[in-house]
This record gives C-alpha cells, structure tokens and sequence, in this order.
C-alpha cells in the first residue's frame, strides 16, 4: 500500500518493536504532562471512572495506527486549570485543552517515530469524546494505565487496524 | 510600539497561552485565526510584523498557509509552532521561508528568543 506522495506506509505495530514503542510512549506522556501542566504520571493498573474523557488521533501519512488518551474527567479539569492559569473550567476548556494536550503529544510521538523509522508522519485533528470512545474497524494492540498524584486514572491506547481479510491484524 | 502578532492555530488554548506570554513586552496578539483560510483571507488587512502558525489544522495546515502566505508576501515573517519538531518538518518548513520554529509545549523565554530573532533575520 502507498500513499498519494509514493511514501510507503508502515503499521507501527510492524515497523517498530511492541516493547520499544511501548517504552517510547512511555517516556513521552510522562514528559509532556510533566511539561505541560506539571502533572507527575507513575505506572499504575486502575482503570478510569465512570467519568472518563477520550481524546482521539489517527495517523494519517507514513504509519497505519490510531492513538486514544481515556483519563478521568478530573485529570483535563486539572490540566485545563494549568494551562489556562484559571480556577473555573467550561466544558468548552476542557474539550480544547484536552484536545490542544493530546495534540501536543502525539507531535511528540510522531518526531519519535521519525527517530525510529525515517517516516515522516502526520496526523490527525485530535476528536474529543465524552465517555469511552473506540475507533471503528481498529482493535486495541496495547494500554498503558497510569495514575497521578491524585489518584486520577489515565489509559494511553494503541489502536491498529483490522485487516479486511479476516484476520485480526497480527504480524 | 508593539510588535503586532498574528497567531494562527485551531486550538484557542494557543491565543490564551501565547497573549498571556506577550503581555507587558514589546509584541501583542493583533489577530487570532482559528484555520489557514481565515489567516489568508485576513492577513493583507491586518499586516502583522509576525505570524506564529501551527502545523495540525483542519482544512489548510500550516505549511501550506504559510507557502500560501510567502507567497503574495515573501517579506512575512513567520515562526511554525509545533510539536512536530524533526529534521523532515524543520526541513520543509525552512524551504518555505519560514523565519523559526517552536516546540510545543513552550514557555514565554522560548516564544520571545524565536520572534526575536524572526525579526532581526
């Protein structure tokens, strides 16, 4: 498969380790929300509330892959607090940050991606999801859960596609 | 005077962040565009001394909306403000003509060296 500008197009999940891509991923969420907000991320196992957010973004040049960020809904009110240096939150704030976050982020991942492979990627505008969203015809190749200092859960999700032949997208 | 700023990003998170960071210096936010396409349309009426644009829009990115802008006005001066910091995007934006660039997330030291900069260049 090409892509319109003749640059091969690589399924992340194929081009790079599972464990590297999950250190690597690793690594940047905690930089960035570190950078970003000042917000501390430690490995955890706890799965977010029922008041979860999803952020959401599909690779759109050089890899095949989608990314979502589900947290609880409190970590974007923490976030959007921070960013936006204010006390009182709109849903509105929340979805920008959350989004602006996410997409900040993935940049991130994508100058990552880069290092590793020598394709230059690019993605898409970040959609925000109130609840647990799932991108369609794509399954879920790793989570990583971590916690932050108050207990507000977060799951980083590594989406690959689904072949239309019928397998389950396994190498 | 102030050095007028355009900024161009469809985050509005961007506008807050970058207006509160000019505050008390020598530039402020003259203009805010949500898309490319606004910032084309605008940019003659509004001839700003700088333009900080971002990359990931909706509709036109940002390196088409600044080769757009170079363009009808090669004297612009123009900073991409990404996180897709690598030598591929570094490289395309520099053929373009785009004065700097800034990775996000960045703080007010950061944002003042690059326009700085952009304007000596």
């Amino acid at each position: 498969m090409t892509y319109a500008f003749g640059e091969e197009v690589k399924r992340v999940d194929k081009a790079i380790p599972e464990e590297e891509l999950r250190e690597g991923l690793d690594r940047i969420i905690r930089e960035v929300t570190d950078a970003s907000a000042g917000i501390l991320l430690t490995r955890g196992e706890a799965e977010p509330s029922d008041h979860i957010c999803t952020v959401h973004i599909g690779f759109r040049r050089g890899v095949q892959s989608s990314l979502s960020l589900r947290a609880d809904a409190a970590l974007f009110v923490r976030l959007a607090q921070s960013m936006l240096n204010a006390e009182h939150i709109t849903a509105e704030d929340l979805e920008d940050v959350a989004k602006e976050y996410f997409n900040v982020l993935c940049g991130h991942i994508a100058a990552a991606l880069y290092k590793a492979t020598h394709v230059s990627v690019r993605f898409s505008v970040p959609s925000f999801h109130w609840g647990r969203y799932s991108p369609e015809n794509h399954k879920e190749q790793f989570v990583i859960r971590y916690t932050s200092g108050r207990n507000e859960a977060v799951e980083l999700v590594h989406h690959v596609p689904v072949s239309q032949k019928g397998d389950n997208g396994a190498a | 005077m102030a050095k007028r700023v355009m900024v161009v990003d469809d985050s509005r998170i961007q506008e807050v962040q970058i207006r509160s960071m000019l505050e008390g210096t020598d530039y402020e936010v003259a203009c805010y565009c949500r898309s490319g396409e606004d910032a084309l349309a605008v940019y003659d009426e509004v001839k700003p001394d700088l333009v900080t644009m971002d990359i990931i829009m909706p509709g036109m990115d940002g390196l088409e909306t600044a080769q757009a802008i170079l363009e009808e006005y090669p004297e612009a001066k123009i900073i991409m403000v990404s996180s897709l910091a690598y030598e591929d995007t570094f490289d395309e934006a520099k053929t373009i003509g785009a004065k700097g660039f800034i990775d996000k997330p960045f703080d007010q030291e950061k944002l003042l060296a690059a326009m700085d900069e952009a304007l000596s260049s």
